[in-house]
Formats: C-alpha cells, sequence, structure tokens
C-alpha cells in the first residue's frame, strides 16, 4: 500500500501535471527524494523494521505456504508480493513520519527523567519499537483486509480450497504480526500508549469494516457528505498514523500539546494523502484508457454528492449499456466535468496545509523540514 | 489389566510445575499388570518427600500429589478413567461449588462486556456482541475471580475483589472469544455453542475484523489498569494463543517430539490464558512472585487437563452436547491425545497422522482404532495427573473457601461431559 501510494504519487510529480500546492519555500524534486533524505535523518532505513518478524519462523512458515497460492486469485498474494517490495524500497511511511516526529520533537523539555534510556539519533529506542509497531499494525491489517468472504466465491473464480487455505494463511499471519505489536506495545512499559494505540487499531477496524459499502447503485449507503467521508477516511487511513505520532509525544513525556499537534500531523498527513492517491485516476489528461476506479474514491462520493442520488444513477445507466459492464471512460469524463475532482483537490490541499501549519509549531529542526517537505508533497498531485 | 508401561514422567529440578512429558519409553510389548487399586495406595509408590511443600503449610492432599510428582521416572498407572482423588482426600471438608461461589463477582459481567466493546456502526457492534450473550460457560471468569479472591485472603486477609481484578476476568473471556471467531474462520465451522458461526452468518472478513475488535477493546480495556506488568503478562498471551495455532498447522514425524509438540501447543493455545490471568490478578494484590507461581501454575495445570478433557470429549461426546460434531478434530486433521496415545498401540495410526486424516476412510479408521485402544482413559489419566498438580500447586496458598471451590473445580473439569 505504501508502496502504491508513492508511486502513484511519483507518477504524479514527475508528470508535473498540475501541482496546487503553494508552498514555493519546499521543493522536493520528488516523493522519492522526500523520503529518501528523510530516512537519513532518523538513522537507519526504516525497511529493517520489521526484519525481526519477517525472518521468525512463523512468517518462513506463511510464505513457504503463499507459494501455494501462486496461480489462484486470493488477495493475500498481492499483499505479500506488495510487502517484500515495501521493504526493498524503504517505504514504510509510517514508521518514517513517528521517527521524524520524535527526533522533530526531541527530548522532553520537563526535568531530565532518569528512566529515559539515551537517545540514539536523536529518538528515544521506545520511539523507534513504536515505529516498529505502527508499521506491524499496518502490514496485519493490509492482511486482514483481503480476506475472502468464500460464499461470494464462485467456481468460476477458481478452487474454492485455495480460497480456503488463502484465508487461512492471511487470517494467521496477520493475527501474529498483531500479536507481535501487542507484546511489543507491552514491552514500552507505558499504559497510556498502550491504550491509545490499542484504540488506534479498533478505530482501523472499523473503518475497515464498512469500506466498499458504497457501491455504484447502492442507494442505502445514501450518507456521502464530505464529512462522512472523511470521518471514514480517518478511521481507515489517519486514526494509526495520527495516534502513534501522539503516543511518540508520550514516549518522550512531552506534554498534552505536543501531543495534540503530533496528533494533528498524523491525521491531516493522512487525509492528504488518501485524498491524493484517489486522485490519481482523475488527474491523467487524457482518458485514454481510464482503469476501473473504485465507487470509494474521493472525488466519485463527492460527484455523487454534488449531482444527488437520482441524477448519478441516471450517469451511471448512461455509462453501461444493459447486460455490459461499466464504461468507465464515459464515466470518467462525466465525473471530470463536476466539480468533485477539484473539490477533492482543494480538500487535500487544506488537509496538506493544516498538517504543515501543526508541525510548524515545532522548534525548526532537520527532521521538521523533512515533515514539511512530507505534508507539501502529498499537497501536489 | 494390563496396560503398557509407556509413560516415563519427570520432574525438573527447581521448578514447581509438572514438565511436559519429555519422552515416550520405547518400552512398548512390556506390559505391566498392577493391581487396580494400587495407584491410590500412597504407601506403594515410595516415600514422602516433603521438599515440595511449602514449609509450615501442610496439606492433606500433597501427600499423594507430590508422591506422585516428585519421583524421578517413576511409572503411573491408571486405575479407572476418573478417580476423583480429591473427594476422596477431602470427603469431611465441605467443598464449595465454584460456580455458585463465583456467581455474585461474575453478576453483570456479559453487559460490562459488552459496554466494553464500544462501536457506533450497528452491525459491527451485533458481531461483537454475537458471543456474550450470556449462553457461555463463562469458565475463565469463573476461574479468575476466585482465583483472584483465593489470592487476595492469602496476602492480606481479605477478600473483597479489586475491580482491576474483575477486568481482568472480562479480558480473559474477551480474549477467548476473539481467539474463538477466528479459529471458526480458520476451521470453516458453521456452529459454536449450538449458534451459528459469525462466518457463517456474515462471512470470513468481517468475523475477522469482528475478532479483531474485541481484542482491541480488550487491550484498551487493560491498559486502564494502568499496570505495565499486568499489561506484559496478558500480552504473552496473544502471542501464546497464535503461535499455539501456527503449531497446529504442523505434525512432527517423531513421535516423542510429537507428543511434547502437542502438549506444548495446548498450552499455548488454551492453558497460556488461563494461566497468565490467574498470575495477573495475584500481581494485582500480591508483590511475592511465589504467589504469581502458584496462581500461574494453578491456570496452567488446570488449562491444560481442561483441554485434554476437550479432546477426549472429542471422541466420547455426542454430537450435540459439545455444540460440534464429535470427531471434529479428526477431521480438521488434527492428532490429539488419545489419537497420540492410541498410535503407541496401533502403529498404523502414524501414517495417518503425517497425512493428517486426508485420505477417504482415514477419519474413521483412527476413530476405529481410538475406540479400541485405551488412547481415551490414558489422556484422561493424564488429566488427572495435571489437575493433581494444580491441587498441590493452589494448596499452598492459605485456606480459604475460593480456594477450595479452586480445588473441587479440577474435580468438574475431569467430570464434565460437555
Amino acid at each position: 500500500m505504501a508502496v502504491m501510494w508513492s508511486r502513484l504519487s511519483c507518477i504524479g510529480l514527475r508528470r508535473g501535471i498540475r501541482s496546487i500546492s503553494l508552498f514555493s519555500n519546499t521543493s522536493p524534486s520528488s516523493w522519492t527524494k522526500v523520503v529518501s533524505d528523510a530516512e537519513k535523518i532518523v538513522g537507519y532505513p526504516t525497511s529493517f523494521m520489521s526484519l525481526r518478524c519477517l525472518l521468525s519462523d512463523e512468517l518462513s512458515n506463511v510464505a513457504m505456504h503463499v507459494r501455494k497460492l501462486v496461480g489462484t486469485k486470493h488477495p493475500l498474494l498481492n499483499t505479500a508480493r506488495g510487502f517484500v517490495y515495501d521493504s526493498k524500497n524503504n517505504l514504510q511511511m509510517r514508521g518514517l513520519v513517528v521517527l521524524l516526529m520524535s527526533k522533530a520533537a526531541g527530548p522532553s523539555r520537563s526535568i531530565p527523567d532518569p528512566q529515559l534510556p539515551d537517545m540514539v539519533s536523536g529518538i528515544y529506542p521506545s520511539q523507534r519499537n513504536l515505529a516498529e509497531i505502527t508499521e506491524l499494525i499496518h502490514t496485519a491489517f493490509l492482511v486482514h483486509r483481503g480476506i475472502v468472504n468464500l460464499k461470494d466465491w464462485t467456481n468460476a473464480d477458481g478452487p474454492l480450497k485455495d480460497m480456503q487455505f488463502g484465508n487461512k494463511m492471511a487470517v494467521l499471519s496477520g493475527d501474529f504480526l498483531l500479536a507481535n505489536a501487542c507484546t511489543g506495545l507491552a514491552q514500552l512499559n507505558n499504559t497510556k500508549v498502550v491504550e491509545v494505540i490499542s484504540s488506534a487499531i479498533g478505530d482501523l477496524v472499523q473503518g475497515i469494516y464498512t469500506e466498499g459499502s458504497h457501491s455504484a447503485e447502492d442507494s442505502s449507503n445514501a450518507d456521502v457528505s464530505l464529512a462522512s467521508w472523511e470521518d471514514q477516511a480517518f478511521l481507515s487511513h489517519g486514526a494509526l498514523l495520527a495516534k502513534s505520532c501522539q503516543a511518540a509525544m508520550e514516549l518522550a513525556k512531552h506534554n498534552m500539546d505536543a501531543q495534540m499537534l503530533a496528533y494533528q500531523y498524523g491525521k491531516h498527513l493522512s487525509l492528504g494523502h488518501k485524498l491524493n492517491s484517489d486522485l490519481q485516476p482523475f488527474v491523467k489528461s487524457s482518458a485514454a484508457e481510464p482503469l476501473p476506479f473504485s465507487m470509494d474514491l474521493a472525488p466519485v462520493v463527492f460527484h455523487r454528492q454534488i449531482v444527488g442520488q437520482e441524477k448519478w444513477l441516471q450517469q451511471l445507466q448512461q455509462a453501461r449499456s444493459i447486460g455490459r459492464p461499466i464504461d468507465y471512460t464515459k464515466l470518467w469524463l462525466t465525473i471530470k466535468t463536476e466539480k468533485g475532482v477539484s473539490q477533492a483537490m482543494d480538500l487535500c490541499s487544506y488537509h496538506g496545509n493544516k498538517a504543515l501549519e501543526a508541525i510548524r509549531r515545532f522548534p525548526p529542526s532537520e527532521a521538521r523540514s523533512a515533515l514539511e517537505n512530507i505534508a507539501s508533497a502529498v499537497t501536489k498531485i | 489389566m494390563a496396560i503398557p508401561w509407556r509413560l516415563c514422567w519427570r520432574r525438573n529440578a527447581g521448578s514447581t510445575g509438572i514438565t511436559l512429558l519429555d519422552s515416550f519409553c520405547g518400552t512398548k510389548g512390556r506390559p505391566v499388570s498392577i493391581a487396580a487399586s494400587s495407584i491410590r495406595r500412597t504407601d506403594s509408590l515410595g516415600s514422602l518427600d516433603n521438599q515440595e511443600q511449602t514449609p509450615g503449610r501442610p496439606v492433606i492432599l500433597n501427600t499423594v500429589t507430590s508422591n506422585f510428582l516428585s519421583r524421578h521416572r517413576s511409572r503411573f498407572l491408571y486405575s479407572t478413567p476418573r478417580p476423583c482423588c480429591c473427594r476422596r482426600t477431602h470427603s469431611d471438608a465441605k467443598l464449595k461449588d465454584p460456580f455458585t461461589l463465583a456467581q455474585n463477582d461474575l453478576k453483570n459481567l456479559y453487559d460490562d462486556i459488552r459496554k466494553e466493546l464500544f462501536v457506533s456502526k450497528k452491525e459491527l457492534k451485533a458481531l461483537c456482541d454475537y458471543y456474550f450473550d450470556g449462553q457461555g460457560k463463562s469458565f475463565r471468569p469463573m476461574i479468575v475471580v476466585l482465583m483472584a479472591r483465593a489470592c487476595n485472603i492469602h496476602s492480606n486477609g481479605a477478600g473483597e475483589l479489586l475491580p482491576a481484578q474483575r477486568s481482568i476476568a472480562m479480558i480473559s473471556e474477551m480474549i477467548h472469544t476473539a481467539s474463538l471467531v477466528h479459529d471458526d474462520v480458520i476451521d470453516g465451522s458453521d456452529t459454536r455453542r449450538g449458534k451459528t458461526t459469525i462466518n457463517e452468518m456474515w462471512g470470513e472478513k468481517k468475523a475477522i475484523l469482528a475478532g479483531d475488535f474485541i481484542l482491541s477493546a480488550a487491550s484498551m480495556a487493560l491498559a486502564r489498569i494502568g499496570n505495565n506488568t499486568v499489561v506484559s503478562v496478558l500480552s504473552q498471551v496473544i502471542e501464546d494463543l497464535v503461535r499455539g495455532e501456527f503449531m497446529q498447522l504442523g505434525s512432527k514425524e517423531n513421535e516423542n517430539e510429537r507428543f511434547k509438540h502437542y502438549l506444548e501447543k495446548t498450552f499455548k493455545k488454551t492453558a497460556s490464558l488461563i494461566a497468565n490471568s490467574c498470575k495477573a490478578v495475584s500481581i494485582l494484590v500480591n508483590s511475592d512472585p511465589e504467589v504469581h507461581e502458584i496462581a500461574f501454575q494453578y491456570g496452567k495445570n488446570v488449562g491444560i487437563a481442561f483441554q485434554l478433557v476437550d479432546d477426549v470429549l472429542d471422541f466420547t461426546s455426542c454430537a450435540n452436547q459439545l455444540g460440534k460434531p464429535s470427531a471434529a478434530d479428526l477431521r480438521l486433521g488434527l492428532a490429539t491425545g488419545p489419537v497420540l496415545f492410541a498410535c503407541e498401540q496401533f502403529p498404523e495410526l502414524h501414517s495417518m497422522i503425517m497425512r493428517r486424516f486426508s485420505t477417504n476412510g482415514d477419519v474413521d479408521r483412527a476413530w476405529q482404532y481410538v475406540v479400541e485402544s485405551d488412547g481415551v482413559e490414558q489422556t484422561n489419566y493424564l488429566a488427572q495427573r495435571y489437575c493433581q498438580e494444580a491441587i498441590r500447586q493452589i494448596s499452598r496458598l492459605q485456606a480459604s473457601p475460593e480456594r477450595d471451590a479452586l480445588i473441587r473445580l479440577t474435580e468438574l473439569v475431569l467430570t464434565r461431559d460437555k
């Protein structure tokens, strides 16, 4: 997922299709550069973070079994593939942001706490562990997201047995990552952090639970207001990072103000990022071959809200001849004529700005600049 | 009655628990005849070893149990499938019924759990609440509150249950339920406790998410207790549950290893939750590591016995009693205690175990072998041994109605039929 995000962003940035960013003081040449520069600041590539977990007997066991899934359609296969690329490409964004945030906030300004061990590269060991835990949780839910409902599976899709097996592996490996996150959390010796991160897991579950419930025609889920989209996106894409950033402050005994600023940064950055990736299918200049896109994407949701349910159903009708699949080119053009796309862009820019606002309340530093660059990059579409 | 001499037990120096059965002796075909009642005669088993007892707190039962356990490599033979040794030795002591004694503390337990599961989305809420309908046995919370009160009396003479201890009782049930929900997806089960499973009703993906949500709520409740050691102890359970599930995926070629693997898996999948919940409630009231160890060991031994009996019931119980079809484990490809013991008598089982009963007719054939063997009795006997060790451990606490109920509980674990 992280790799997808960044790839999408890279494409967008390289083509320079459109930049609505107003932050001229930061001019990252590309997303990849922003990230690799940032990684240098925190001391070591973040790809090491989940290595311990990846090298465990349990996961190598799963890896062995996952091979049997090659040639089937189980989503676990793609998730596993993405995970491997992820670690190769050093793009575990959430962990990186947590580390940068820790470094930007620096040591606690209250009386030196003898209980806190020494910082390495300006980051406490517990904050590094937290960054790893954040990635573990994120990955666990990438895996659990891909569990297939066996009743929806028809024989035409392939043998049911493969799907059952894929599910079993997905449940086990996701649980394994979560369990490691739990024991890692416990070792932080801070029950406030355990509570905050556990609640983020709950948020993530609630967010994922309702994902994909906006089917094209479904009018029972007519609540597609901007606010409800944001609530939903926060649960599924923002809560974990926001709460991890907050927890990183708590680990260094920073006060509630600092915790809230870190939370705001994490929240707005994630929402900006989500909007950025949702916008990608709509920023291409020509509709040569628009890929099938999800009806959950922000521009689509906003479009539906603007035109209203009735007109939307008409438009859907027009984009599809009877008995044939949706003509995505037609639908794409229809959506582009309305304000859904620009609304999503404005919102993306808004969240990027909010993230910048929050991070600029921290004292200037290399780490802060990196976080600013990341927030700016998110608004460049 | 002729019984092959096959069980070898060893006690680890310095450790208080029964160490897992560490090997099968290669002594098949050396039957030893012994009078059925001899096992009950303490003097036939060698001299009393008092080292195992807490000084100054002799308990009648220790005579029997420590004899069993302290002998370095002794043979154990069962007499009848279910001798209720605790009832015999405590014939004049009135042992309270654990369920009655814990009832008051467990009142509203499920209401309180449902309050912890705070979700705005109606459907997800319904899934999370699904098994917290008050129909469960609440076996784990019961042990936890009894252990809590027993530890409290032992520590300060007062039996009042601390709010944090009650939270542990809730959390133990929540963790247990979350793991059931995931297990049902992994095993593809369609019924549980006589209800249609969540995966069958709402699909696999939602079931997994509901399980994850229950776990996160349990973890939040745990964090709110505000005790780092307690958080650590119960996080270990979550890791054990997953590792146990992984262990269930593989089978060992070597028979000795296989039994060890089985007992270790049983500890991780079932006993760790009970052991560590017991330990957690003891930590909340007492700082003495020895008390924590007693609580842990009791929970561990009762937990393993509980699962052994469960594995027996899979062979002996009618389909509807246990709420799942009998021989369910075989159908899942799992070789549990009765099969592993039967394999000693019928080596033909070995290849079936290795292929996880996957060939047509394997399940029926394996079942037949188990019935013809004394695998069920052997497993029951093993469960008794664990219960005796549990009793020995808990007896080191100061006497209280709750402690005695925990002793009585071991008997209920052995005699339950569903």
